[in-house]
């Protein structure tokens, strides 16, 4: 089996991930080649062929143009897969691939099983196991789903395309992420103080484990009300309805109000003293412990790995 | 200006989910229906522009069973001029390609000038219709706009990028152009403009998929394992924290 | 010789003091009326509005507001004061009327003198002392808003004018009592009958009888002048009171209680909703404000105004009054103010101390309904969101519909989907389908009923929210999808009684649902059980325990049920320490008029605030009857930092413990 992976480059550098369509390759046992529009001062460690456009020509997003180069090598390569990340570049070019070739395109494939790609349906609350009936698929993979344990190392073969093709969509430039201002409905790692926190210096354990996990600290209603965190970071009904890959629950007891406005997170982890709370029944994880002693450590063992 | 705005009716996501008797897809039973949410943007972004440019048309289209009508009419009363059912009962077996055919064969000949629609939907989530129905359609795509200003023919939009930045990219018409959550916020139908929906066009069609044929079939549809099952740790904190890296590494993509 | 006093003595009783002074009564009684007159016009800028059905009643509540002061009186202090002063200068406006009678008619025409012997001695000290209590009383008010300057207590010119004018007049006809007494008493029997009079005749005494002549006229004059200038001025001036506070009286909202009006959603002539301009008010709206004293007791006890909310409904009432009378074409919303509008619990605190009868919500209803069914605009996302979840799921929480009646099924109780055949249908409310902390109030409730032997039904999954925070938060049309829905649910059951553990419920389907063609009986927990209680079919094993208990809203002034609770706490063994603020001046918990669906981001946490007064009691449990209270003071107590002090319980819950 041959596999076509394409891999990411913006904002001027190669996307580090592409480990995760290596390691795709890796489970399949599959043959792989590489297509980046990209710099061929920003390699990746791959050894296999790569099929680079240079991205000073071509453009870091231009659809029409990246699929004239993508086809191409397909042209050439014939892959039985053509690999995607389910990201803004892999969704936007993927079903483009998928018309022009008449193949199957299955996206934000989660896992392989018994050789047939799954993907989650409705919220990742069900899943969905798809045989393509085509001979060629196109796959677009969700974020995390593949992983290397170690980074990947090697040197590609590096194979200089090019085409002749224009295209009407444009990118101007970048805007940066904003800084001031939070916006917890964005955040894909939340972990938020609950009144269990117990005094408002503790409220920095809290904050320093959402540091440690990449992602921002929230609050529960009467921590808010108690004016230990600002209005904004409020999760629940009357504050923020968020939807994070990774919500921590740390001291919240689980209001209706609260558990509402954060239920849908793709993964749960409370941390409470009292087994029974309300938190509990929408918990992945229900860590019994006291978060003053549990927090630090935590946030220790993570800033270690 | 001609708009279409292509919306789909899903489950809430809070429903009790059951697998249908064929094993393929969700039963309809004991489901709220809505209207996909990133749908919501695209028609609130669609009846901004007319009401920018004031001299626009908007067609809202839906595929699906007869009740789909109901989620149209919030599509209507939000501000969209008329609506097209594309009357098909089978559409939640049809796969992206077949429904963006269904929709590329109703738009090829209305000249719309701009085609908006969710990026994704709540239920399927595949994230192609709209890229496809504009490569069947042979015009421009833009995926996932959180930004949009129009000026005389010309888009321009912001893309979201992973990370929290935006990409900057300017287009011109016709284009199909799919919403991401955040673009605006969608408006609630004053009553006014409800009572009006009830009176506008709504015109079914029959489903025909023109001659794209299967690539693909369901071979299992089922309930993923309990990620943690409301798995509960207790013991000592450096054993818990342990546990609870190793659950995380293993369950959830946030420390890869 | 007979206790009387020469009428127009030392004035004439000829043309030259009848013409001049009955002209100027006309010219005041023109002015009066031309006034009065302009002001109509005005009221008549609003929608029409029958309040003149049930004159019998509303007669009655007019004498009892007017005469007995019953409102006004509620309040002890300037209420007090008012009343006194405002029984002693009826007093002194009858005596006299009584003198123009005799003196300008009966006398006059027929003859007939009646200010004569005893009745006259009486006649004589009632109106002395009236005039002293009066003065006095004035002084006291006088002193208050000068003075003592209580906080919020708006003072305008006006109040200088009538606090001068009642001086004026009052002092005047001490005087004239005492130059004539000077002259024509001194040494009679009779003057001791005046006390008053006596005493400013003796301060006067240094005066010849010439001079105390002079003085009787030249100020028999002025107190004219003053009392026509007086009633000519009542239209133009916050004395206006004295007619449009009485006339209120009559024109007041007869009920039920905090039952709003239900619009017409059929009528497709209809254009606009709800209230954004003058025009769109009814013209009793208008007339309120000009029935308003700001005696800000509405603002002393409205929950927004005292966190920190930029809502005041005596403010609010006199920005209707100011747009209609130099702006109508000014546009509410942006007068009042969004923040204003939103802030409003609907708790009914302003209504219901109210001495002049104005109807605060529902002005604030129109002007909500007008933001969400005209604009679409809500007090936040928050709120849009939660009327969402609502047309989704039928529950403004978000939960999957499906899943309502879950609670319940390992209880035995059914839903009369499977089982119709029940003594009463139990409307569960969203609260108490969802909410874990809530479902254990349900699952107490059900306990009791079953210990009583009573077999209840709920609707299941086919319940859906009773629509009432949507209704309060203006969304008329959602309100009225949910009830009609609601009511054919229920109408198909054939059920006879329901029974609510939410006040908000209860209320909605007791009152709102009747112009539904609803007719089945309704009542709440606290009474069903309390019934129950009584009546001995439900059996409790008393356990002393000290709480307090909170009058919810819509329990207690939306419906009067102060005691059925307060019996059932009681008949538990507990001991009630009142707080501060208890029955009909309870404070609101914060969510209701829907703002149990908002974020509350303006001033303090109104919630924390009431908790604050629940633990000023001393006792470690509060006591309440509604989700919504429950919920509010679960979260208040952690942010008054009193989890470990005080525990929110519904009574249902006390109650089950005890069976």
């Amino acid at each position: 089996m041959k596999t076509l992976l394409v891999a990411e480059f913006r904002e001027g550098k190669l996307r580090v991930k592409y480990s995760q369509l290596i390691a795709f390759a890796q489970q399949q046992g599959s043959e792989a080649s590489m297509f980046l529009v990209g710099s061929p001062g920003d390699l990746p460690q791959f050894n296999g062929p790569l099929y680079l456009a240079d991205v000073a020509k071509y453009g870091e997003y231009n659809p029409s143009v990246h699929k004239q180069l993508l086809l191409d090598v397909i042209a050439k390569e014939q892959p039985d897969q053509i690999v995607f990340h389910h990201s803004s570049y892999g969704w936007d070019l993927a079903p483009r691939i998928a018309v022009a070739l008449k193949a199957a395109q299955i996206a934000e494939v989660v896992a392989v099983e018994e050789g047939l790609p799954v993907v989650p349906v409705c919220n990742a609350k069900l899943r969905r196991k798809i045989k393509p009936t085509t001979a060629q698929t196109v796959l677009t993979l969700q974020a995390g789903a593949f992983g290397l344990e170690d980074d990947p190392v090697g040197t590609p073969t590096v194979v200089a395309i090019d085409a002749d093709a224009a295209g009407k969509v444009q990118c101007t430039g970048y805007e940066a992420a904003k800084i001031e201002g939070v916006d917890l409905t964005k955040s894909e790692i939340i972990v938020s103080a609950g009144r269990g926190v117990g005094k408002p210096e503790n409220v920095a354990m809290v904050q320093a484990l959402a540091k440690a996990l990449g992602g921002e600290y929230g609050a529960s209603r009467p921590v808010v009300d108690a004016g230990w965190v600002e209005h904004n970071r409020q999760v629940g009904t009357t504050g923020s309805t968020v939807t994070p890959k990774l919500y921590v629950a740390c001291g919240i007891s689980g209001a209706i109000q609260h558990l509402a406005g954060m239920k849908k997170s793709e993964f749960i982890v409370a941390v409470n003293t009292d087994k029974d709370a309300p938190i509990g029944e929408v918990a992945n994880v229900l860590v019994v412990a006291d978060l003053k002693q549990f927090l630090p450590v935590l946030t220790e063992k993570l800033n270690a790995l | 200006m001609n708009i279409l705005i292509c919306i789909k009716q899903v489950p809430d996501m809070e429903s009790k989910f059951k697998i249908n008797g064929e094993g393929n897809w969700y039963d309809r039973a004991d489901l709220a229906w809505r209207m996909n949410e990133y749908d919501e943007y695209a028609v609130e972004q669609a009846v901004r522009l007319k009401e920018q440019v004031k001299d626009a048309d908007l067609t809202v289209l839906c595929i699906g069973p007869d009740q789909v009508t109901e989620t149209m009419k919030k599509a209507l009363a939000m501000g969209c001029d008329r609506g097209v059912h594309i009357a098909d009962a089978d559409s939640y077996k049809r796969e992206p390609i077949e429904i963006a055919s269904m929709i590329a064969g109703f738009a090829k000949d209305k000249n719309f000038d701009v085609i908006f629609t969710g990026m994704q939907s709540q239920d399927r989530g595949s994230a192609q219709v709209g890229v496809m129905v504009a490569e069947l359609l042979g015009i421009a795509a833009v995926t996932t706009i959180v930004g949009f200003a129009y000026d005389n023919g010309t888009i321009n939009v912001k893309r979201e990028l992973e990370g929290g930045s935006k990409a900057l990219v300017t287009t011109t018409t016709p284009v199909v152009l799919t919403c991401q959550l955040g673009l605006n916020t969608p408006r609630y139908p004053t009553l006014p403009n409800i009572m009006k929906a009830k009176k506008k066009e709504l015109l079914t069609l029959a489903a025909d998929a023109g001659s794209v044929g299967s690539r693909q079939e369901t071979a299992a549809f089922y309930f993923p394992e309990k990620k943690g099952g409301g798995i509960v740790l207790e013991g000592d904190a450096a054993e818990l924290a342990d546990k609870l890296i190793h659950l995380l590494k293993e369950k959830t993509g946030v420390l890869a | 010789m007979e206790f009387t006093r020469e009428i127009y003595w030392n004035v004439g009783h000829g043309f030259t003091t009848l013409a001049p002074m009955y002209g100027l009564l006309l010219v005041a009684l023109a002015v009066f009326a031309l006034g009065f007159l302009k002001r109509i016009k005005v009221y008549r800028l609003g929608q029409p509005l029958d309040r003149t059905d049930q004159r019998g009643e509303r007669i009655k509540h007019m004498l009892e507001n007017v005469l007995l002061q019953t409102k006004v009186a509620r309040v002890p202090g300037a209420g007090t004061a008012h009343s006194l002063f405002f029984w002693s200068f009826v007093v002194l406006f009858i005596g006299t009327t009584l003198i123009v009678a005799q003196a300008d008619f009966t006398d006059l025409l027929f003859n007939v003198k009646f200010l004569k012997g005893t009745f006259y001695q009486l006649f004589s000290l009632t109106l002395d002392l009236a005039g002293l209590v009066a003065v006095v009383m004035l002084g006291a008010l006088l002193t208050r808003r000068y003075l003592i300057r209580p906080e919020g207590l708006v003072t305008k010119t006006d109040d200088a004018l009538m606090h001068g004018l009642l001086f004026a007049i009052l002092l005047t006809g001490f005087l004239i009592e005492g130059a004539r007494m000077a002259v024509t008493e001194m040494g009679t029997p009779l003057a001791g009958w005046s006390p008053v009079g006596l005493a400013v005749a003796k301060m006067l005494g240094g005066l010849d009888e010439a001079g105390l002549r002079s003085l009787h006229v030249g100020l028999w004059w002025l107190h004219l002048v003053l009392a026509l200038g007086f009633i000519a001025v009542i239209p133009y001036s916050k004395f206006r009171h004295i007619v449009t506070t009485s006339a209120n009286a009559f024109l007041a909202d007869r009920g039920p209680t905090g039952k709003l009006t239900t619009v017409n959603l059929e009528d497709e002539t209809i254009e606009k909703f709800g209230a954004s301009e003058l025009s769109d008010l009814r013209w009793k709206d208008i007339f309120d404000a000009d029935a308003c004293t700001l005696c800000k007791r509405c603002q002393d006890r409205c929950p927004a105004f005292n966190t920190g909310k930029p809502l005041s409904p005596m403010q609010l009432v006199n920005q209707i009054g100011e747009v209609a009378f130099a702006n109508p074409q000014a546009n509410l919303i942006e007068t009042i103010g969004r923040d204003a509008i939103w802030a409003c619990t609907t708790c009914r605190a302003c209504q219901d101390i109210c001495p002049a009868s104005i109807e605060h919500v529902n002005k604030i209803i129109e002007l909500r309904r007008n933001l969400v069914l005209m604009e679409g605009e809500f007090p936040g996302e928050e709120v849009m969101a939660a009327m969402e979840q609502t047309e989704v799921n039928g529950n403004p929480l978000g939960m999957g519909y499906a899943s309502r009646g879950d609670w319940a099924e390992a209880l035995g109780v059914k839903p009369l989907a499977d089982d119709p055949e029940v003594d009463v249908l139990y409307f569960v409310g969203c609260y108490a389908s969802f909410d874990k902390r809530n479902i254990a109030v349900a699952k107490s409730f059900v306990k009791l009923c079953q210990a009583a032997g009573v077999k209840i039904g709920i609707l299941g999954k086919e319940e859906k929210c009773c629509g009432e925070p949507m209704r309060k938060m203006g969304n008329e049309y959602l309100y009225q999808t949910l009830a009609m829905e609601t009511v054919e649910l229920i109408k198909g059951y054939g059920v006879k009684k329901i029974v609510a553990t939410c006040p908000h419920c209860f209320n909605t389907l007791n009152k709102d649902y009747r112009d539904f063609d609803f007719e089945v009986e309704v009542v709440p927990h606290a009474v069903f059980l309390e019934q129950l209680v009584a009546s001995g079919q439900l059996a409790l094993k008393p356990e002393a325990f000290a709480c307090t208990y909170h009058d919810s809203c819509y329990l207690g002034r939306h419906n009067d049920i102060y005691d059925a609770p307060r019996a059932l706490i009681r008949a538990a063994g507990g001991r009630i320490s009142e707080m501060a603020q208890n029955r009909d001046q309870a404070f609101c918990c914060s969510a209701g008029g829907g703002r149990i669906m908002a974020e509350e981001n303006i001033g303090e946490r109104i919630n924390v605030k009431r908790v604050e007064m629940a633990i000023a009691t001393g006792v470690e449990q509060l006591l309440s009857n509604c989700p919504f209270c429950l919920t509010m003071f679960e979260d208040g107590v952690k942010g008054a930092n009193a989890e470990e002090q005080l525990r929110p319980k519904d009574i249902a819950e006390i109650l089950a413990e005890r069976v």
